[in-house]
């Protein structure tokens, strides 16, 4: 019972940013001069109109909220974590090679893939952890860059060692995996995949593990106060970098399941330009880095961008709608700490007031 | 090895590095007074959609230039609004930013010109290329030197203008101190805020300057999401020269250098993402040895959300 009020107190602020994002959209609907209910039905039905598209917005959810998963556990341990994207390449690449090369029957091929992925993403993530654990490299800025060195160097990879030179145009793509290795379909003939229950199980194991566990625990007190955390003898580093790996793990599972089931191969630019990890970053953000927020924050960014989509074909709105409601979405998100800041403030000085007339 | 590296290979680094300098020398100041700025893409977008509004209406490449800052200060205002007034996190606003530059830029680009992708007008002047009087005429030097647009010779001035203000002036020392502990700076009788969002607003006009150099001083159009990542390699320059503003003109030269080289080896059919990536395992790098300088502030270290 408890749960439940804490998880509807923790979602009230996200749809109220909802409506006001909503309303800024209708704002710049009017301006391109369409009719404002006319453009949103087109969304809905973008997003959820036929059972079609419903699975495509799960099936665009699935990356993004085991992304938002990831990152919400580093979060909740205090460390900012911008690597999601090389993270989730990082996966992606060690994954196809994985199941491209490794001789063994399928179903093995297909587990060896995903494990590889979970830990090349985790081994990625670890990597910047350990520069700040050790040499006190701000892990907000390695994790940056860590991300333009793992999309090139498998920019690279595909694109020569790797590349697929069977067909006429040589794109920068790995050759097709072979049919055993595919992750199943939820339901025949729509893109929804297996991936998406990986992901609603990592969010229930991460709510679990948060709530129930000493690591959980531990991990909450290192985000909340890393002092005394320290005093209460958690071992910072240790925390700090198993979290860090963890996250980098779910990424690179994120990008294993892209590749698994829906390319079937690593197509260079399918994982970067659809914007995943921000919008991971985002979904996290929405949801207050708690695990069962972000099942719900993932679909309706998912929503948002499949709805889009939608209306860039029915009208004459242009796609970016969906990034200005996200951004108005996330300013009025960020806004919120202030709220309480601004409160938390107001009873000081009230405090300080009563004390002094004391 | 001579059909790689000759003289007009210097040429176009400097043509490449100039917005990736001026927004770099804009983060710097956002992060000397202990503002870590991701919004720079964002900023530098916004810049170069209104340069070339400004110039379609007003027909004027000035009052375009001028134009491109006013908007991006304004874009840059909500920036410092959000951070200093609100006390959101930084880094989320700063990717809030750059979402909305995205799409505003394309929604705008249909609503005002009515195009989708990418807005061209062959009527439409870019910034003139400047013959320098005497230098132009001197044999390589005038080649490497001159011909380039006012904004990339801007963009060097304001650079060694910017490391005067920091070494040499009052107003400079104070910006300083503010980045290093503003609890102490404003104990000291310092104006922290104001300080903050001037210098903000200051990071608005050097990434307008660097979109409008992108739209008007390359190509003379606009295309959806035309920086491709600048606004990422800036802060990364930024970065690895510590935001200092030397530091940052030999940084951005290094990475105008790779761009060009890049292109350059495409023909050569070299892997050419390993010099794409050298400017970032160099920054890594460069961050074992200049550690808690600059780029590192009380505020840009590490945080959670919550």
């Amino acid at each position: 019972m408890e749960a439940i009020k804490q998880l509807s107190k923790s979602l009230v602020q996200p749809l109220l940013a909802v409506v006001i994002g909503l309303l800024t959209g209708a704002i710049f609907i009017a301006a391109v001069g369409e009719s404002i209910l006319g453009t949103y039905q087109e969304m809905w039905k973008g997003a959820f109109g036929s059972f079609y598209f419903l699975t495509s917005t799960l099936a665009r959810a699935t990356p993004i909220m085991l992304i938002a998963l990831g990152l919400s556990l580093a979060f909740r341990a205090g460390v900012f974590n911008l690597g999601a994207e090389g993270q989730m390449v990082c996966g992606a690449i060690s994954a196809t090679l994985v199941a491209l090369y490794l001789p063994a029957p399928g179903l093995v091929k297909m587990l060896a893939a995903l494990v590889t992925g979970v830990l090349a993403g985790g081994l990625w993530s670890l990597f910047a952890g350990y520069l700040e654990a050790k040499f006190r490299i701000q892990l907000l800025i390695s994790s940056l860059l860590l991300n333009y060195v793992a999309v090139l160097f498998a920019s690279y990879l595909v694109s020569d060692p790797f590349q697929d030179k069977t067909g006429s145009a040589a794109m920068p793509q790995t050759p097709m995996l072979e049919k055993s290795v595919w992750l199943p379909k939820l339901f025949p003939g729509m893109s929804v995949h297996a991936g998406f229950l990986f992901a609603l199980a990592a969010a229930l194991l991460i709510f679990f593990v948060i709530r129930f566990t000493a690591f959980g625990y531990e991990v909450k007190m290192l985000g909340q106060n890393p002092f005394f955390s320290r005093y209460g003898g958690v071992n910072r580093v240790r925390v700090m970098l198993t979290s860090m790996f963890l996250s980098g793990g779910l990424a690179g599972l994120a990008g294993t399941v892209e590749v698994l089931g829906s390319h079937y191969r690593y197509v260079e630019g399918a994982l970067t330009v659809p914007n995943f990890a921000w919008t991971g970053l985002m979904a996290t953000l929405l949801a207050n880095s708690h695990p069962i927020g972000v099942i719900f924050t993932s679909l309706l960014l998912a929503a948002l961008q499949t709805g889009a989509m939608g209306v860039e074909r029915n009208t004459e709105v242009p796609l970016e709608l969906a990034s200005v409601i996200q951004a108005v979405l996330i300013l009025f998100i960020s806004a919120k700490f202030t709220y309480s800041w601004w409160k938390n403030r107001k009873s000081k000085r009230r405090e300080s007031q009563h004390g002094r007339a004391a | 090895m001579g059909e790689l590296l000759d003289w007009s290979l210097v040429s176009s680094t400097i043509r490449m590095v100039t917005p990736i300098l001026l927004a770099a020398l804009g983060g710097a100041l956002c992060s000397r007074v202990g503002v870590f700025n991701v919004g720079l893409e964002g900023l530098i977008l916004v810049g170069a959609f209104s340069a070339i509004v400004g110039n379609h209406f007003t027909g004027s490449l000035v009052l375009a230039v001028l134009f491109a800052a006013a908007v991006t200060v304004l874009f840059s205002l909500l920036f410092a609004y959000m951070t200093i007034g609100l006390r959101a996190n930084e880094i989320v606003v700063g990717v809030a930013i750059n979402f909305l530059a995205l799409g505003l830029t394309t929604f705008a680009l249909r609503a005002v010109f009515d195009v989708k992708g990418a807005f061209y007008d062959k009527d439409m002047a870019g910034l003139p290329q400047l013959k320098l009087p005497l230098i132009g005429d001197v044999p390589v030097l005038g080649e490497v030197l001159s011909g380039h647009s006012p904004l990339v010779y801007l963009a060097f001035l304001i650079a060694i203008l910017l490391h005067l203000f920091f070494t040499r002036t009052v107003t400079g020392f104070r910006v300083l101190a503010v980045g290093m502990n503003h609890t102490a700076a404003r104990s000291i009788g310092l104006k922290v805020t104001r300080l903050q969002v001037l210098a903000i607003a200051m990071c608005g006009v050097l990434c307008g300057m660097a979109g409008a150099q992108l739209s008007l001083g390359q190509v003379t159009m606009f295309s959806e999401g035309m920086t491709a990542g600048r606004g990422f390699i800036a802060l990364v320059a930024m970065m690895l020269g510590q935001s200092h503003p030397l530091g940052i003109l030999a940084s951005s030269f290094l990475f105008g250098l790779m761009d060009a080289l890049s292109i350059r080896l495409q023909g050569f059919s070299l892997p050419t993402q390993f010099t794409a990536m050298l400017p970032y395992v160099l920054t890594i790098l460069a961050m074992f040895f200049l550690k808690d300088k600059g780029a590192s502030s009380a505020s840009s270290s590490q945080q959670s959300t919550r």
